[in-house]
């Protein structure tokens, strides 16, 4: 557990008077699995945020596979192998399944346009792995059947798990999954954790994910972040947190 | 077909042959022009309405071109140079402008690009007579000419088909590029920005690459435009220009490639048919510039995704034989 693929420094964002995260820092070691929870408005969506290049940090940094990213462009700490899913789902909603797991699969395969134009040997090569990987990662997901379908027409569970499996083709070390199991019912939702689980095992992840659903993030964290009004209030095993009465406090409303 | 086999036709059709090739040369034109602003409204879905400043680089680059080394080269390669130094111009006009504008959203863009397809026509308008002609225009060297037994129509059959070709080429090598790794990038960036940076993909670079593409094809369909015509004033490039490529755009259906080339033959021939007719004809002469608005008015009510919508017309073709064989086993 000594070497570190993810940190967080004393992250802070502030919207003008607001501080809608303050001096967060999460240290994440390769293969786990952990959970950020906290009451809606806690600043959790913020602080992934914060770590994609989704907005940028009024202060502290973000490190990430050893290397400082806090000045780095979303695109490029994508390329670096940081993925991530959406609390509302933001699929490409005129591109088929399939397609838009294939759009993905371009930064570290991408193929020019001149040989795209020409279509050129190299060109077809490429897209014929493109499409190949793609159609692996969708059967994973079981959504192979669904491979043509426009994206927004795809039932909603489908969406969330096609949101993963389009994030798995940035081929990330580091997932970041933000309410993955939003508006699931329960049996979808237990799916969902085991799926989460072998995917960690399958390809290798470290996986950092906002959840509201306790069953869910007890079930499977091995640690937890727990934020409130923008702050780290607790971090520690399920167990301990459990128990931690700052946390249940934050919950439930302190006894005055 | 092949050019030999339009060159008696238009003779034989005398005067009517040589308004056809005229109509033939605008469409190819509009066509070139439509897909192109296609690549920049319909398949990257962001809202240019300059695309009439870079038609008008790419003829004044082609024809100060031709002038500078009309007799210092022979006439094709000469006509080759120019389309390609006309598409250098456009393409760098399309860079520069798009660096600092695509960072704008929407109807901010639209506005932006809008005043720079004015500065261009404005600039050349105001340009010294010996260099851009000023308000009177430029004279383009007949180069072509040599390769044509000398004769207008030979030289119109000759366009036509130059035009035709190069529609053909746009078209392919649109159709290609969308289908492919950087072509679902574009998409990707048109229909959710947000998730296309964080998954990797560079926004910026993704749209100022279609700008640029745009604007070289617009600034090729202004070099063959301006060895055609053999004159070029820059009021021919007024915004007016512009609603029509838009109107052929929209009304093809943002995204359909071959949709573009259908709207642009259907409005040039109409445009040019009521040019046509007697003054005298009444109504249909005298309303004609009523034309476009009123085909903007009745498409949004009745089909406002455009004829084809995002489909092409082999799409079209398919669902409506799909059609015709349910009806005959229904029979």
């Amino acid at each position: 557990m000594s070497d570190v693929l993810f940190s967080t420094h004393a992250v802070t964002k502030r919207y003008g008077g607001l501080t809608a995260v303050s001096k967060v820092s999460l240290e994440l070691h390769p293969g786990e699995l952990v959970g950020l929870i906290g009451p809606n408005g806690a600043g959790k969506t913020t602080l992934f945020n914060l770590i994609t290049g989704a907005d940028t940090v009024s202060e502290g940094t973000v490190t990430f596979r050893g290397e400082d990213v806090t000045e780095l462009k979303d695109y490029e700490r994508a390329g670096l192998g940081m993925a991530r899913t959406f609390q509302n789902i933001r699929l490409w909603p005129d591109m088929s399944a399939l397609d838009n797991v294939q759009t993905v699969y371009q930064g570290p395969r991408g193929n020019n346009g001149f040989g795209a134009i020409l279509r050129l040997p190299g060109f077809k090569r490429s897209e014929r792995r493109i499409r190949d990987d793609s159609m692996k990662l969708l059967e994973r997901m079981d959504l192979a059947e669904h491979a043509d379908m426009r994206s927004v027409d795809l039932p909603y569970g489908e969406q969330r798990k096609l949101e993963i499996c389009r994030a798995l083709a940035l081929e990330p070390k580091l997932l970041l999954l933000d309410e993955p199991a939003a508006g699931m019912n329960p049996t979808e939702k237990t799916d969902l954790m085991h799926t989460v689980e072998q995917l960690r095992q399958e390809f290798d992840l470290t996986i950092l994910v906002i959840e509201h659903d306790m069953k869910f993030v007890m079930g499977i964290c091995e640690r937890i972040y727990v934020l409130d009004h923008g702050e780290e209030i607790a971090h520690g095993k399920p167990d301990e947190i459990k128990q931690d009465p700052k946390v249940i406090e934050a919950y439930l409303g302190g006894a005055e | 077909m092949t050019l030999a086999s339009f060159l008696p036709l238009a003779i034989e059709l005398g005067p009517q042959g040589f308004w056809w090739m005229n109509v033939l040369f605008l469409v190819a034109i509009y066509s070139l022009l439509g897909l192109s602003l296609n690549l920049i409204n319909g398949y990257a879905r962001m809202f240019s309405l300059g695309h009439h400043g870079f038609w008008a680089m790419g003829a004044y680059g082609a024809a100060w071109f031709t002038i500078q080394f009309h007799g210092h080269m022979p006439g094709v390669p000469l006509f080759l140079m120019s389309c390609v130094f006309a598409m250098g111009v456009a393409a760098v006009g399309g860079l520069l402008i798009g660096l600092p504008c695509l960072r704008l959203r929407g109807d901010y863009l639209a506005i932006a690009t809008l005043g720079f397809g004015e500065i261009v026509r404005i600039a050349i308008q105001n340009s010294p007579r010996e260099a851009l002609g000023g308000s009177l225009g430029l004279e383009v060297p007949r180069v072509i000419m040599d390769v044509t037994r000398k004769t207008k129509a030979d030289f119109r059959v000759l366009m036509v088909a130059i035009g035709f070709v190069l529609v053909a080429l746009t078209a392919w090598a649109i159709r290609n590029y969308i289908r492919s790794a950087r072509g679902r990038a574009m998409l990707a960036v048109a229909q959710d920005e947000t998730a296309a940076g964080l998954l990797g993909i560079n926004p910026v670079r993704s749209k100022v690459l279609a700008f640029v593409a745009a604007s070289a094809v617009a600034g090729l369909a202004g070099a063959v435009y301006a060895h055609y015509q053999g004159i070029i004033t820059p009021l021919e490039f007024n915004f007016m220009e512009m609603v029509k490529i838009f109107l052929i755009v929209v009304l093809g259906g943002l995204g359909s490639i071959s949709g573009c080339v259908f709207a642009a033959f259907l409005l040039i021939f109409v445009e040019q048919w009521l040019a046509k007719l007697p003054a005298d004809a009444g109504f249909f002469k005298d309303w004609w510039q009523v034309e476009y608005a009123a085909i903007l008015v009745l498409l949004m009510i009745f089909r406002p995704r455009g004829i084809f919508g995002p489909r092409e017309i082999t799409d079209v073709w398919r669902d409506l034989k799909a059609k015709w064989a349910k009806k005959r086993s229904a029979a």
